[in-house]
């Protein structure tokens, strides 16, 4: 029997264009997955303070300007005047330090961008994790080591429950950690 | 004990089983589920439609720069140090809902107040509070409030001012009275705080021709007055409720709307706790209306309220001259010698063996019982309480703590005489402050009209009301949370009011705006009041307490309790007049009797505008969002009415047009409106809600009885529609009525039964078939159990649900359809016949079944079970298929069929600044889900962090729900059922606790403990 044009396209061209939109697909699916999960996200900040000096080199504790992290949901983002505790000695003639100022002397709200968003129906409470010992850097990424902070892990569901689930494999250097909790209420309400 | 004819819901139900069976077989109502209509729907085609959503999409997607932002975090610049973001504050306040004057905690997150409870340190309300009272706090964030101030329609301006100007004006033209000695009339509602009442001391000071007008659209003059003449003073004490083993009720609605009802709620139902003895006290309830309390009384007969003296002469007859108990004081009036009960059962046609039951335990117990008239009754009524109370040797009940008052209500003739020289134009100055009489005072008065003739009036109101829209000058006032005061109800207790919140618009406190007008120019700035405040305690209050520590001391620990406990200033015991029984004797009167009764939430149409609490349905009727004329179902045969047909009702001074409700237990030829409904004026959501009776109100009623004989009432033209919950959400019994088996919703018994056998609910065991597999639960489970026996239908718990759960409104219309959306909801039902039906409460919430019927249906796994006990519910995964609400056998499951704030009243409750008052650890859910009550699943998450941070295991006694917290009765008990020593245990384990509909086996969490009924006999009727 004659091959027709229809018999080819069928056989051979059509697969073929299903084969390499599938793949084509599939591969933009997983290579964009960290992207659209806002892994390297890293804004730039109204003021480009500096974590890597303040946690790494000069190795100033989370909490120092995190203050809420072990008794609140919310880790709280310094108040200005926080800032102000050092510098308004400190630096105080740096062009950053002056614009921090000019913040804190006229009252103005500081608009840091967010980087760290998970969404609004699902309850993150920093106090419950960091009480039980499971250190920031967990989802957080070497935070001292960033000048700009940027977003390490993913902020999914799927990456709490991996967590969760493995937490004694994966936490082990957090003494009698347990698995987190899987249920939905747990973070739903 | 029960078949399953025996409870209905409402009259339809039982006369007309065949069309309520019709809605129990259906989960929602007629219309929820039809099909569209296609010529009703866009023309638009599916094509164009899709066109249109690709581009609008293509050109969202290339109008996106930065598809990552985030948004911001805006930190605090100086953070204020009690402040943590995330974590709440209380303050201790007072709540000025009511003359009650709570004690309240202010929750507030971030500086946003978003909750109201109890203080518990408050030695009269005790950490609880009403319904109405949970609500108000959405008042501090109606959109209708007013933003500044304005000129009214009588200034012949329009538009704004600032108050510099309006101050400016106002002090002017307050001097140009005092200089022509004209009137300054200020119009007040009774002034509870001394520091209030200073101010007003001082205005008439500054400008003697000041006058001062004070009424109450409800009020007690009735009691005060009485209490007058039988005692020589206003004072009246409060009364020892757990020694009163008999209560009876005289159209006194004292579980519901009269009196200090938060503390006599406790202390009343404190007398019936199965959990400290079975000496249960015993409540009486003869009334014409159905009350609160005649809904949880042991007996109740129904008596028209006109009858009363005559029921109360012939029961002092009865005890004092033929049985011989208790001491009669001075002679007996000759009418009661005459009258006997056996002769006053028969012609009204009572049980003459509850009346004799009722003397027999009156007799019994001298010194032990107390009797009390209701507010709307007349003086007369009163004397004769007091002196039955006397006789009986009651006055032994009455404590030594008074009720305090720092106004006297204004008669009405000096109401009168305000009106006449109004009109005259002897008034230069009229002062609304934080009154609205063009709406509350009664009509035959014509205030509206004399307003009209006065050069100035001003309006210090909230938002703009009836009163104002006459006025020049409409000047904005605090909310009681942006406000500072001291309040003094009783004797000893003072109870403090802070600011929780700046201002949110440009408003000031009327004490303030008062005090800035006598100051002078510029006098005002922010701290006015406060400073005044401070002074007056500092100079003239601290010192008479006699405390050791300095005054600044003494003040921010008050301010934190929110409350001072001062000794008592003990006056003498007021010796009682045996002359003050009247001798009037009651006459028998034509036509029918009007009862105008105070309303349960919107209080006197200050809270009209407030959705939360017209969307509470009536306790009695389930009616919501109206008032209406409450009849027997003789008066309206006589009447050729039937529900939702209108009546006019005609008395000498008025006439008003209402809808007809049949209430079963309503007295023949007895009518009953609730008053403070009908605003005009009242904002979007108030305005035209219900009808206004003021029209039959007379002036003499104003501080007097408000039983008005002699109404003509016909039938009018035209239909009304009232809309009732108490037919949607039913549980269906007539599919398990062929299955030969028993439902068992409401389980009751009596006291004596108890007493004789205690097991006797659990006779029958059930073989229960169960088709899920069990499921262990190690650690904390949650569960709760309701004291049926105390718990009186009051509602407080829907609305602390309604603030801690951000449960939307959703109008009249949506009611009606079966859409109202509360997590809980009291159902009622009736037993016995129409005419003298028995009453049951029974708060029904999600159950969080073991087994739940629910979760088996769910095609996405939207709800399913956690491991601590809780029935979970994910929105953000529900696809809104309904199933669930559909298999739900409690019938607690509630469907979002639209975005709710957006689809009131024109997106009213979607305006700012009502996001504010949102709780943030709960969803605000969208359109399309379903939601039920979560067991306040946040709390359970707070009470975890913060046991997490003690390094401690969580603990039932952690957490209090939102609906426990509010609930006035203590009737509602939650905790960890694997704890064996919690009181959650205990109460699952008592032999009156029960599970609805246990034979679904559906393994219910809440327990409910069966009533009790304290009467004579075994068995009940």
């Amino acid at each position: 029997m004659k091959k027709s044009l229809l018999d080819y396209t069928l056989r051979v061209r059509l697969p073929l264009v299903v084969f390499v939109a599938a793949v084509s697909f599939i591969a933009t699916y997983y290579l964009s997955r960290a992207e659209r999960d806002g892994v390297g996200y890293a804004p730039v900040q109204p003021v480009a303070f500096s974590h890597k000096l303040h946690a790494g080199t000069m190795r100033i504790d989370c909490k120092y300007c995190h203050t809420a992290v072990t008794t609140s949901p919310s880790a709280s983002v310094p108040a200005v005047s926080i800032c102000m505790n050092c510098h308004s000695v400190a630096r105080k003639n740096k062009p950053e330090i002056i614009k921090l100022t000019k913040y804190y002397e006229e009252g103005i709200a500081l608009p840091w961008k967010r980087v760290h968003k998970v969404p609004d129906y699902a309850y993150f409470n920093h106090s419950s994790h960091v009480n039980r010992g499971i250190d920031c850097a967990n989802c957080h990424g070497q935070i001292e080591a960033m000048d700009v902070v940027n977003q390490v892990s993913e902020f999914t569901m799927g990456a709490c429950l991996k967590c969760h689930r493995s937490a004694p494999e994966t936490l082990s250097n957090v003494p009698g950690i347990k698995k987190g909790p899987e249920y939905c209420s747990a973070c739903h309400r | 004990m029960s078949n399953e004819s025996k409870y209905w819901k409402s009259l339809r139900e039982l006369h007309d089983k065949d069309a309520v069976g019709e809605l129990k077989a259906h989960e929602f109502m007629d219309g929820v589920t039809d099909d569209f209509k296609m010529s009703e729907l866009s023309g638009m085609s599916r094509k164009q439609f899709l066109a249109l959503l690709t581009a609008s999409a293509a050109f969202a997607a290339a109008g996106c720069s930065n598809y990552r932002d985030r948004g911001e975090i805006v930190p605090y610049t100086r953070k204020p140090e009690e402040v943590t973001p995330g974590v709440p504050n209380f303050y201790a306040s007072t709540c000025t809902g009511c003359e009650q004057s709570c004690g309240i905690l202010v929750k507030t997150r971030e500086g946003r107040p978003i909750k109201l409870d109890g203080n518990p340190d408050h030695p009269i309300n005790q950490g609880k509070i009403c319904a109405t009272g949970q609500g108000s706090v959405l008042n501090l964030y109606d959109p209708n409030r007013l933003r500044g101030p304005e000129y009214g329609s009588s200034s012949g301006k329009s538009g704004t001012l600032t108050w510099k100007q309006a101050d400016a004006d106002i002090t002017r033209l307050l001097d140009e009275c005092a200089k022509t000695t004209k009137e300054i009339a200020l119009v007040l509602h009774s002034v509870h705080s001394p520091t209030a009442a200073k101010v007003l001391s001082d205005v008439s000071a500054k400008y003697p021709t000041t006058r001062l007008y004070v009424y109450d659209l409800f009020n007690d003059a009735n009691r005060r007055r009485a209490w007058q003449l039988s005692y020589g003073s206003t004072e009246i004490p409060s009364i020892s409720w757990e020694k009163a083993k008999i209560v009876l009720a005289l159209e006194s609605d004292f579980l519901g709307t009269e009196g200090m009802t938060i503390e006599q709620v406790r202390r009343f139902t404190n007398g019936r706790d199965i959990m400290k003895s079975k000496d249960f006290n015993r409540l009486y309830c003869i009334e014409g209306a159905m009350s609160l309390t005649g809904a949880n009384a042991d007996y109740r007969l129904r008596l028209n309220p006109s009858q009363q003296l005559g029921l109360l002469l012939a029961l002092i007859n009865e005890i004092g001259l033929v049985r011989k108990k208790g001491s009669l004081k001075g002679t007996i009036p000759v009418q009661a010698s005459g009258a006997s009960l056996l002769q006053f059962a028969n012609q009204h046609s009572l049980p003459v063996e509850v009346l004799n039951h009722l003397a027999d335990d009156l007799s019994a117990n001298v010194g032990r019982s107390i009797v009390l008239a209701g507010d709307v009754l007349p003086v007369e009524v009163h004397v004769a309480v007091n002196y039955l109370n006397e006789m009986l040797g009651n006055s032994a009940l009455y404590e030594e703590k008074k009720s305090v008052s720092y106004s006297d209500h204004s008669t009405p003739s000096q109401l009168e005489s305000l009106v006449a020289r109004m009109k005259s134009g002897q008034v230069g100055v009229v002062v609304h402050v934080g009154t609205n009489p063009v709406f509350q005072l009664p009509k035959e008065f014509g205030y509206e009209e004399a307003l009209k003739r006065v050069a100035v009036s001003i309006s210090l109101v909230e938002s703009t009301d009836e009163t104002s829209r006459f006025c020049a000058y409409v000047l904005p006032a605090n909310h009681a949370l942006e406000s500072w005061g001291d309040f003094n109800v009783r004797t000893g207790v003072y109870s403090f009011q802070q600011p929780v919140i700046a201002p949110l618009y440009d408003t000031r406190q009327k004490e303030a705006v008062l005090l800035s007008w006598i100051q002078g120019k510029d006098s005002f700035h922010e701290t006015l009041y406060h400073e005044y405040l401070m002074t007056h305690w500092e100079k003239t209050i601290f010192p008479t307490l006699n405390r050791s520590v300095d005054f600044k001391s003494f003040w921010y620990a008050s301010l934190h309790d929110g409350v001072v406990a001062a000794s008592d200033h003990s006056t003498e015991p007021s010796r009682f007049k045996s002359d003050s029984l009247s001798t009037a004797i009651p006459v028998a009167t034509d036509g029918y009797v009007i009862g105008l009764t105070r309303n349960f939430y919107i209080s006197d149409g200050t809270f009209a505008n407030n959705g939360w609490l017209q969307e509470l349905p009536h306790p009695i009727s389930k009616v919501v969002w109206d008032n209406y004329a409450s009849i027997s179902t003789r008066t309206a045969k006589e009447l050729g009415v039937d529900n939702n047909d209108r009546v006019e009702i005609s008395l000498p001074h008025g006439k008003q047009t209402v809808p007809v409700f049949i209430q079963p237990g309503q007295a023949d030829g007895y009518v009953s409106i609730e008053m403070g409904y009908g605003r005009t004026n009242a904002g979007p959501i108030g305005s035209d809600v219900g009808v206004d009776v003021g029209g039959l109100l007379s002036k003499a009623s104003i501080a007097g009885a408000r039983v008005v004989p002699g109404a003509k009432i016909v039938k009018a033209s035209g239909q009304y529609e009232l809309v009732t919950t108490q037919e949607h959400h039913s549980l269906d019994d007539t599919f398990v009525k062929e299955l030969h088996l028993k439902r068992e919703i409401i389980r009751e018994g009596t006291l004596r039964q108890y007493e004789k056998d205690p097991t006797f609910l659990h006779h029958e065991k059930k073989e229960l078939f169960n088709i899920a597999h069990d499921v262990e639960y190690n650690g904390v489970k949650w569960a709760m159990s309701i004291d049926l026996n105390k718990c009186t239908g009051c509602n407080a718990c829907v609305a602390g649900c309604n603030v801690e759960n951000n449960i939307p409104v959703v109008g009249k219309e949506q009611v009606q359809r079966g859409r109202e959306m509360q997590w809980i909801r009291l159902d009622r039902y009736y037993a016995g016949t129409p005419d003298n039906p028995s009453l049951s409460h029974q708060p029904m919430l999600c159950q969080h079944c073991d087994n739940a019927p629910c979760e088996n249906v769910c095609p996405v796994v939207a709800t399913n079970h956690s491991p601590d006990g809780l029935n979970q519910m994910v929105y953000n995964r529900c696809v809104g298929t309904k199933y669930c609400s559909n298999n739900c056998p409690y019938k607690v499951r509630r469907f979002n069929f639209f975005n709710w704030r957006d689809n009131l009243a024109e997106g009213y409750y979607e305006q700012e600044p009502i996001s504010l008052m949102h709780n943030p650890e709960v969803t605000v859910r969208s359109r399309g889900v379903m939601e039920k009550c979560t067991f306040c699943v946040q709390r359970i998450a707070d009470a975890r962090q913060h046991a997490t941070e003690q390094g401690r295991p969580l603990k039932g006694s952690d957490v209090k729900t939102a609906c426990q917290e509010a609930c006035p009765a203590t009737a509602i008990v939650f905790g960890d059922m694997n704890d064996p020593k919690s009181d959650i245990s205990l109460y699952r384990a008592h032999d009156l606790g029960y599970h609805v509909l246990e034979d679904t086996n559906a393994r219910p969490n809440v327990t409910y403990l069966a009533k009790l009924r304290n009467i004579h006999s075994e068995n009940l009727t």
